[in-house]
């Protein structure tokens, strides 16, 4: 039993952190990518892009320098990586209480440094360390939750939070590299590469399927492996055990809560097949995960947190 | 019950004094916290003082920023809005601990108890049947039209008449050396996490100097504010829910809310989150709405409920009030409780101490004059340039004339003012408050302190052995109000040397 406003808190403080997680891993790419000078350091800038829904992107992407320190410093820009990190705190600010100094310290060392004045400074001083940082501490962060919390409702509903913003950008991040839209597969090898890192999932990759670049076993790992957090379907694996356990302790109100959903989502990927998966397109298998996942979130208001009073009123 | 003076005897003594010499007459010098007259470190103090000669002033400042550090990655900071942006900045916060003797903190205590203990009692006989005012002891109409009298209150049940859970009262030490209450604080009195957070850091700054001076530890605070607050529950309610109730993360109290919650281990909620029906009150969770049993708002009585009180408070919840009135949720402190600490009432405290509890005040008041007694207002305006003049209901330092920093159009104003509405003022002699070291810019000086303890009622009345000293930080300034350049600082009670563990 916990505040509704308290779990709405703390949902968001997961997706918050995710988000700004994921832009950071974006920027650090498409920086590194221009080092190189290759050919290919402009489609990865483009993909990158895209996949945070700037999709008219050709002239920002001739400068990802300027495109990155924008996604990562823009504060007027709701979605950058410091106004995410901002609201994450602003929610963990409002619930100091419910979650332990240890995890809060993390998170208010994060926000400090990306509010310093200097932040821009450090940030043209070493932009790829500063990336790094920033990724590590949010690590730690997560680490000192999952370390410090008590994993009971609080904790799952941060990491509810974690695995559908996860869940949902992966997906988009698939969608343009592997949708309808795009006209031209993706071939070029430090592209295919470059994929893998923006999802940290390079040496897990190779793990399993060596250095052998496919697109189609890069679909398939992002999509369908079992073990590999960040891929789509242990996202959702995860968002069904944390919402079994969520609602285990919710009164029956008659409608059907957001276990089902989760539950429907997760055998969804756990049963699919990449030939299958291919053949229907991946367009199309996508669009039906994340709007799944966009039901899900509607569905985990409209049973925790913005409920209507009548049905829950004691008679 | 010992009945106190009478009306005309009480009148006589108010007289005399209004007619006594000079009350401000060659300014004697402060009290000197670490020092005796002969420039002696005095004997608590010496450990403290042995242990600043070894530092360097890097030293020093090194640890100042250590101490820095440890509240701003805590949090334990305050907003200010600026034109462009927003900054956050910590309290400001001084080094160098503020040190209690054993025996005076025994007197200090038991003043403290004497006088909640009193306030209660009386705040119970105004809310039930005024014998007090029957009596004569305190004006009915200072009493009955004072803004923060709460006619909603009357004839309500509070458990154990406490009607004050949480107080905070300012001392502050005379040139004599002793301790006098400038104000006791009954509404919602805040400052009590910077006391324990004080205390965390100053375990960091000086862990050596701490474990020899032995002193008596504040961390049980919050389990006592939780046994106070469940000790105000029904009976029939054996596992009682309590809550904070704050008035949201805007409050520059906010980040001490949060902090009490927390270590209470209570929900932190605020008045959007609570729905009353039928009159009982509940909070919405994730399962559902859960009942409530006792609210530890930090709201003040005008927001708590649009209903009773402000018709445009979004802070509190419809309904409120008459749950309360209906015995079906418990608020602390009660709604009302200000009448007690209105400045005028202040002066009538030792007579109130006196007439429930028939014994002399431990911690004397300051010397208060009512500008409502004739006599008492001629001395005032004749002598305007030495006192401190308050109007009764305004705080924070508005509505105030301060004598000696005055100007004669400012006193000429003030003199206007009291003699069209007398009712509204009251004076007190400028008070040289104590002095303590502190580090100001890497240098070790004379800073004007005061202190407020924090005394705990529900079944029974606790002192914690602790304080909040704060510190006009500016040199000379007797203003220690946050608002205004005032800083705090930690503050050590030590252990009777005969109750030290071997």
């Amino acid at each position: 039993m916990m505040l509704a406003r308290v779990a709405d808190s703390l949902y968001w403080i997961g997706r918050y952190v995710e988000r700004a997680e994921h832009l950071c891993r974006l920027s650090d790419v498409m920086l590194t990518a221009t080092l190189d000078r290759t050919e290919s350091a402009t489609q990865i800038a483009r993909i990158a892009l895209a996949a945070v829904g700037d999709t008219d992107n050709a002239a920002k992407a001739r400068n990802p320098y300027e495109a990155a320190l924008a996604l990562v410093l823009d504060r007027e820009d709701p979605g950058s990586v410091a106004s995410s990190l901002a609201r994450a705190r602003e929610n963990a600010r409002q619930v100091r209480d419910q979650i332990t100094t240890e995890t809060w310290e993390r998170l208010n060392l994060i926000h400090l440094r990306m509010s310093d004045p200097n932040d821009g400074r450090a940030f043209a001083d070493g932009s790829q360390a500063f990336l790094h940082d920033t990724i590590a501490d949010l690590h730690l962060f997560k680490g000192a939750a999952d370390a410090t919390m008590s994993h009971g409702e609080g904790w799952r509903f941060l990491l509810l939070g974690v695995y559908l913003e996860r869940a949902q950008l992966i997906g988009a991040l698939l969608e343009v590299c592997f949708g309808d839209r795009r006209h031209r597969a993706i071939t070029d090898h430090s592209a295919l590469t470059s994929l893998l890192r923006m999802s940290c999932a390079l040496e897990p990759y190779l793990r399993v399927y060596t250095a052998d670049m496919q697109p189609r076993f890069i679909l398939e790992f992002l999509l369908l492996d079992e073990d590999f957090p960040r891929s789509v379907r242990f996202c959702t694996a995860r968002i069904e055990e944390h919402l079994t356990s969520i609602s285990r302790h919710v009164e029956a109100t008659g409608v059907s809560g957001p276990d089902r959903l989760a539950g429907r989502l997760r055998a969804r990927l756990q049963y699919a097949e990449i030939g299958e998966v291919q053949a229907g397109g991946a367009s199309a298998f996508l669009g039906a995960v994340l709007d799944e996942c966009a039901a899900v979130h509607r569905q985990v208001y409209d049973t925790f947190v913005a409920y209507t009073l009548e049905q829950r009123l004691p008679a | 019950m010992v009945k106190g003076t009478s009306r005309v005897e009480l009148q006589a003594a108010k007289t005399e004094a209004a007619g006594r010499a000079p009350v401000v007459a060659a300014t004697p010098l402060p009290y000197d916290e670490m020092r005796d007259a002969a420039g002696k470190v005095r004997p608590h103090y010496a450990a403290l003082a042995e242990r600043i000669d070894t530092l360097s002033s890097d030293e020093l400042a090194e640890r100042q920023k250590t101490l820095e550090r440890f509240f701003l990655l805590q949090g334990i900071t305050f907003t200010v809005y600026g034109a462009e942006s927003s900054t956050e900045r910590i309290i400001p916060t001084d080094l160098l601990p503020r040190i209690i003797a054993a025996e005076e903190w025994k007197t200090i205590d038991a003043g403290l108890t004497q006088r909640l203990r009193a306030l209660n009692m009386f705040l119970a006989d105004i809310y039930s049947g005024q014998q007090i005012l029957m009596d004569g002891v305190v004006p009915r109409d200072l009493v009955l039209n004072a803004p923060s009298y709460r006619r909603e209150m009357q004839n309500l049940y509070v458990p154990h008449q406490a009607y004050a859970n949480v107080c905070g009262s300012d001392l502050i030490r005379q040139p004599d050396g002793k301790f006098a209450v400038l104000e006791d604080n009954l509404r919602v009195p805040s400052g009590v996490s910077y006391m324990l957070a004080n205390r965390e850091a100053s375990k960091r700054v000086f862990p050596g100097t701490f474990r020899g001076a032995g002193v008596r530890p504040i961390d049980r605070y919050p389990d006592l504010l939780l046994t106070t607050l469940k000790s105000m529950a029904a009976d029939w309610r054996p596992n009682p829910q309590v809550v904070v109730l704050t008035p949201g993360v805007y409050n520059s109290a906010y980040f001490e809310h949060a902090y009490l919650a927390r270590l209470m281990g209570v929900p932190l909620v605020e008045g959007r989150d609570l729905v009353v029906h039928d009159n009982m009150v509940y909070m919405r969770t994730t399962t559902g709405l859960r009942r409530i049993d006792i609210i530890y708002r930090r709201v003040d009585d005008d927001f708590i409920d649009p209903l009773t009180f402000r018709r445009d408070s979004g802070l509190g919840s419809a309904g409120l009030f008459n749950a309360y009135r209906a015995g079906n949720v418990v608020i602390c402190n009660a709604p009302g409780t200000g009448v007690a600490d209105d400045k005028a009432v202040y002066a009538y405290v030792p007579e109130i101490i006196r007439y429930y509890l028939g014994e002399d005040a431990i911690l004397p008041n300051i010397e208060t004059f009512l500008c409502r007694e004739p006599a008492q207002l001629s001395h005032v305006l004749a002598n305007l340039d030495k006192f401190v003049v308050k109007a009764v209901g305004a705080s924070g330092g508005y509505g105030m004339l301060v004598g000696p920093h005055s100007t004669k159009a400012q006193q000429d104003e003030f003199a206007a003012a009291l003699t069209a509405d007398p009712e509204n003022y009251i004076a007190q002699p400028t008070i040289q408050l104590s002095t303590g070291p502190c580090l100001i810019e890497h240098e070790i000086d004379s800073r004007h302190v005061d202190l407020r303890p924090f005394i705990l009622c529900g079944e029974k009345i606790v002192v914690t052995p602790g304080a909040l000293t704060r510190v006009a930080l500016r040199k000379g300034s007797l203003v220690v109000n946050s608002s205004q350049g005032g800083g705090s600082k930690d503050t050590w009670v030590l252990t009777d040397k005969k109750d030290l563990q071997p």
